[in-house]
């Protein structure tokens, strides 16, 4: 049983990456929380459900879909918005007001454009039964998740360590200030971080209709409190922090379930304050704290 | 000086937020106080929610209620007995978006502004329950369609009623009788229990505990536990499960618990002797689209109104509700089931109160309302009130699953034997 | 910036300072507290009225905490609900009045800010997130199943016994003087300059002599303090609730916004945000239902895009002082 939860929560705990991965990027890019994550992120599970209920279109082809338009959306969004957010005293929490009205706009029109009925995709289309991982039972819709999920890490860690954009990227993550002072465009680089992240976001919905039981346009909230764990758990601006973080996330919630199960719930969050609080900054992150 | 102009300022801005509140929308009430001359209209207040956690439970009872205010009202309005006539009905609603400070505020706003005649709660326990003391300082009648909660209900409190679902303790009664009864004589013995920690499947939870304790069957609760509400994945809690080797599987939850956790079932390839889930019988169209009908094969289930055929004394019978539901809210964005029954069932039980009731005041339609309990029957089954208020008719019998061919499901009542059609299948050893 | 806080000094505030803070109670805390009074005698929802004063106590407490320091708990419903749940257990476990029912509701939310304090070592965003980790994992605790005996567990509270709300809703007006009390006098006394001088500069303000880790934590368990009175007297006037009323994450994001929106560090900033928004939500709640959330959060959205520092920003930036 204890192998069966460790195994099991790792694999589910990298699809738990992928969730929090954009925003991650977004934060570490732009000090900006986007409270509207889960929200994108439903509205990438509503497009899948659609596309494979209209046409039958398989979840792969989705995914790639909606990586593209997600990435085309989130783009102009950031010029709409985070510029202007930029100019205010406070910006970072203000960020966190601003995308809150945001996740209420895009939770409304979903709730009149879809309702407020469960929908998902059924198992079958990515496999049914069990396969055997390292003497664990798994769905095999974990084992998809779970790839995708790693191919993401890798595509994300590549863009930022191998690519000449991903590298101005990291310049604008340590200090936003000197970058635009040495000339880069930060605000360019951060549309371009901001539309992956937005992106990430709705390719980690594709998959919830198989990880996360069935969709409703209000389950944005708790798939933000998941993926703040992660991201807090795991380090800031860093792709291999957060498949950490997920991982470590899938461990102990699956844990939780084994032994512990009514108290579930509470073991992300109290990881969460307890890793700020004992890793000044961040398992492999940055400053975080004050005084 | 400046000081004082904000002052002045901040009192004006007081108190212009609140006439906007007042001015906003405000219906001629028409208070049965007024002797002598008949209202040319009866305004029923109700709450729902459009948005937030809610929303799923509360726009299916939403829609049933106004469903029922206009078959009424095309009929000539309802039968009030005051003043011996019918009187059209008009809904006046607020949307309190699951949030339950507005939801007191806006039942406040019904008896205080619009000065309803008739007062609806919003559905399910957590949002009814803010309505329960704002209507009794007020002596109001409050009409609960689907808050279960016993915190709801107490002694001292005359102005409440649950009328569109069986009060949460007694829900499993048929339940526990199946499993001590039904299925320990197969030799199903060992039973697990799994439910969400929220008021409604907790309490269904430690009701069922109890009954099954007190029956002094040979039936051995192996697993009793409890997951949060938020709880999207069962597939470890499902091993868990399996390492006790239950034969009967009992999963408490709301609909997307359900889901959840039958489609991990099927996922993970193991089979239990028997497996029982709230919403396969309650919600059977959402959980066909989300679980598939191989996935709800031999599920135990509550077999709520849509499958129980009554012979209503009052209002529809299923079939004609189903048929006036699709062609009022085509494309299904609302779901049909149990909830929107209860909204039909909330309105027919209104009508008899309405029938009934000597006079409009809270106590008169006490009065009315308690006139139809052991009375009525509507599409839900028999109606029944206790003296706390507490629903103790509706009650539902125990059903089983099995795939129509044509990717939905068809139940089976298998208990209690009196309502039953069919016997109860289990799994192999 | 003529609004900007001097430099601490050394010995008691200067009296044009003090005169002030007499001038800001007498012409904008004690009529705003005595119109919250008598608003019952003018107009018939008390439960809405009751939720104004309940949300202008809340703005102004987390305006205590960050208008003045800086830091912004998203988590702040936490001590709400610790208050809340103090009432309730005292009531119901202990069979003690709404009285000591207070008293414990104030004691919770105090005992819970000292448990948190160790948050404020955190920054920005971060403490925002631990914060509203912190009333997450409380609100998981409170309705436990496992606690059914002390706190009811997920099944709700029935206060019945209790049940006033006339005087409840009193003791919520009082709940306000006291954090408009506290305000002004943050406002005009030397301690809430130099909180305010740390928050724009922390460095200078520790130079300054200033003992920094102390001066916060006075700020954030005041502010606890107000939440958790708050949720006392809501308890009390609403009397049945479950755990999901009373840890409700609407709660901080309304304070939130709502002070945002009037602009923080002001006395009458975050009770013009309570009143012109919370009326408005009311008012679109009653009217368009439909778009409520809509028109909500696009409302939202503009405040942040185009009025960054709140109301109060457009006559302090023309120069006028604003109470």
């Amino acid at each position: 049983m204890l192998q069966q939860a460790i195994v099991s929560g790792l694999v589910f705990g990298l699809y738990f990456t992928l969730v929090g991965l954009g925003l991650n990027l977004i934060f570490g890019v732009m000090r900006i929380v986007n409270i509207a994550h889960g929200d994108f992120l439903m509205l990438g599970g509503y497009a899948a459900y659609w596309l494979f209920t209209l046409f039958g279109m398989s979840p792969f082809l989705a995914a790639v879909l909606v990586l593209v338009v997600f990435l085309a959306v989130g783009w102009p969004l950031y010029y709409l918005i985070v510029p202007r957010l930029q100019l205010a005293r406070d910006a970072e929490m203000l960020s966190l007001i601003l995308f809150f009205g945001l996740s209420q706009v895009i939770e409304a029109l979903a709730t009149i454009a879809f309702g407020t009925t469960e929908h998902s995709i059924p198992g079958r289309v990515l496999g049914i039964g069990p396969f055997g991982l390292l003497g664990a039972m798994l769905p095999k819709a974990w084992g998809v998740s779970a790839l995708v999920s790693a191919i993401a890490v890798g595509a994300v860690a590549l863009y930022l360590y191998r690519t000449r954009l991903g590298t101005l990227t990291r310049a604008v993550m340590v200090n936003r200030d000197e970058a635009l002072a040495s000339g880069i465009d930060t605000n360019r680089v951060s549309a371009i971080a901001f539309g992956i992240g937005i992106a990430l976001a709705g390719l980690a919905g594709v998959f919830a209709p198989f990880m996360l039981g069935s969709m409703t346009p209000s389950m944005g909230v708790d798939v933000n409190l998941a993926a703040f764990a992660v991201i807090v758990v795991g380090s800031l601006g860093n792709p291999l922090g957060t498949a950490l973080g997920g991982m470590i996330y899938g461990v102990s919630l699956l844990l939780m379930q084994t032994y512990l199960s009514s108290w579930a719930n509470l073991l992300p969050n109290l990881m969460l304050i307890l890793v700020l609080l004992v890793w000044p900054t961040g398992i492999l992150g940055r400053e975080v704290r004050r005084a | 000086m400046k000081a004082s102009v904000f002052g002045g300022l901040a009192a004006l801005a007081l108190a212009a937020g609140i006439m906007t509140v007042a001015d906003g929308a405000r219906a001629q009430g028409n208070m049965g106080g007024d002797m002598g001359s008949v209202p040319k209209e009866i305004v029923i207040g109700d709450l729902y929610a459009s948005t937030g956690p809610f929303a799923s439970i509360s726009m299916p009872v939403y829609d049933g209620l106004k469903l029922w205010v206009a078959e009424t009202n095309e009929e000539g309005g309802a039968y009030v007995k005051a003043y011996d006539r019918k009187i059209p009905l008009r809904i006046v609603s607020y949307d309190d978006q699951s949030n339950t400070a507005t939801a007191a505020t806006l039942t406040n706003q019904l008896i205080t502004q619009d000065k309803v005649d008739v007062l609806v709660a919003d559905s399910g326990s957590v949002l009814a329950s803010v309505s329960v003391p704002v209507a009794r300082e007020h002596k109001v009648f409050l009409i609960d369609p689907t808050g279960t909660g016993s915190p709801l209900f107490s002694k001292d409190n005359p102005y409440i009623a649950l009328v569109a679902d069986p009060a949460s303790v007694i829900w499993p009664k048929y339940l526990a009788d199946f499993l001590t009864d039904e299925a320990a004589k197969e030799g199903l013995t060992r039973v697990a229990i799994l439910y969400s920690t929220n008021d409604f499947t907790g309490t269904q939870a430690s009701a069922l505990k109890g009954f099954i304790e007190a029956s002094h069957s040979p039936v051995k609760i192996v697993f009793y536990r409890g997951v949060p509400t938020s709880t999207s994945d069962y597939t470890v809690m499902i091993n868990t499960i399996a390492a006790t080797h239950p034969d009967m599987v009992i999963e408490l939850g709301y609909v997307g618990n359900d889901i959840a956790f039958l489609r991990n079932l099927q996922d993970s390839g193991l089979k239990f002797r028997g497996v029982f889930s709230i919403y396969s019988g309650s919600e059977p169209e959402v959980l066909v689209k989300n679980v598939g009908a191989s996935g709800l094969a031999g599920v135990f289930t509550y077999s709520p109104s849509n499958f129980m055929h009554y012979k209503p004394t009052a209002g529809m019978d299923v079939d004609q509700f189903r048929a006036l539901w699709d062609k009022t809210y085509p494309g299904g964005k609302v779901a049909f089931g149990l909830n929107s029954d209860a909204g039909y069932v909330t309105g027919l039980a209104i009508g008899q109160m309405l029938a009934n009731a000597p006079d409009l005041t809270a106590l008169g339609l006490r009065k009315g309302i308690f006139a139809a309990s052991g009375k009525m029957t509507t599409l839900a089954g028999p109606f029944s009130l206790n003296e706390l208020g507490e629903q103790t008719g509706e009650l539902m019998p125990i059903g089983q699953l099995a795939p129509d061919g044509q990717n939905a499901v068809k139940l089976t009542v298998v208990y209690p034997p009196e309502d039953a059609d069919g016997k109860a299948v289990f799994g192999p050893k | 910036m003529p609004d900007r806080a001097e430099p601490p000094r050394a010995g008691i505030a200067s009296s044009p300072m003090r005169a002030r803070g007499w001038r800001d109670l007498a012409f904008a805390g004690a009529p705003l507290v005595v119109l919250a009074a008598i608003a019952p005698a003018l107009y018939g929802n008390q439960l809405l009225l009751f939720n104004f004063v309940t949300f202008l106590a809340l703005a102004q407490g987390l305006n205590v905490i960050y208008g003045f320091t800086g830091y912004l708990p998203f988590g702040y419903v936490g001590f709400f609900g610790a208050g809340a749940y103090g009432f309730a257990i005292t009531v119901m476990d202990f069979h003690l009045g709404p009285g000591a029912g207070m008293a414990v509701a104030a004691a919770a939310s105090v005992v819970l800010g000292m448990i948190l304090s160790p948050l404020l070592r955190l920054s920005g965003a971060y403490f925002a997130i631990a914060s509203l980790a912190a009333a997450q994992a409380l609100y998981d605790i409170v309705s436990n199943p496992a606690l059914d005996d002390v706190t009811k567990g997920p099944y709700g509270v029935s206060l019945s016994s209790v049940f006033a709300p006339d005087l409840s809703y009193n003791v919520a007006v009082g709940i306000f003087a006291f954090a408009t009390l506290l305000v002004i006098w943050l406002r005009n006394a030397r301690f809430g300059l130099a909180l305010r001088a740390m928050r724009d500069d922390p460095v200078s303000a520790a130079m300054a002599g200033f003992p920094i880790v102390r001066g916060r934590t006075i700020a954030w368990l005041l502010s606890a303090l107000i939440a958790g009175l708050a949720g006392g007297a809501y308890a009390w006037h609403i009397s049945v609730f479950y755990p999901e009323t009373a840890f409700d994450i609407s709660f901080s994001i309304f304070a939130v916004v709502f002070t945002l929106f009037g602009g923080a560090a002001t006395l009458l900033g975050p009770v013009c945000g309570v009143v012109l928004l919370y009326g408005l939500y009311n008012a679109i709640g009653i009217t368009v239902p439909q778009y409520f959330q809509l028109i909500y959060g696009l409302l939202i959205m503009a405040l942040v895009l185009f009025l960054p520092d709140g109301l109060a920003s457009l006559l302090t930036r023309r120069g006028i002082r604003v109470p």
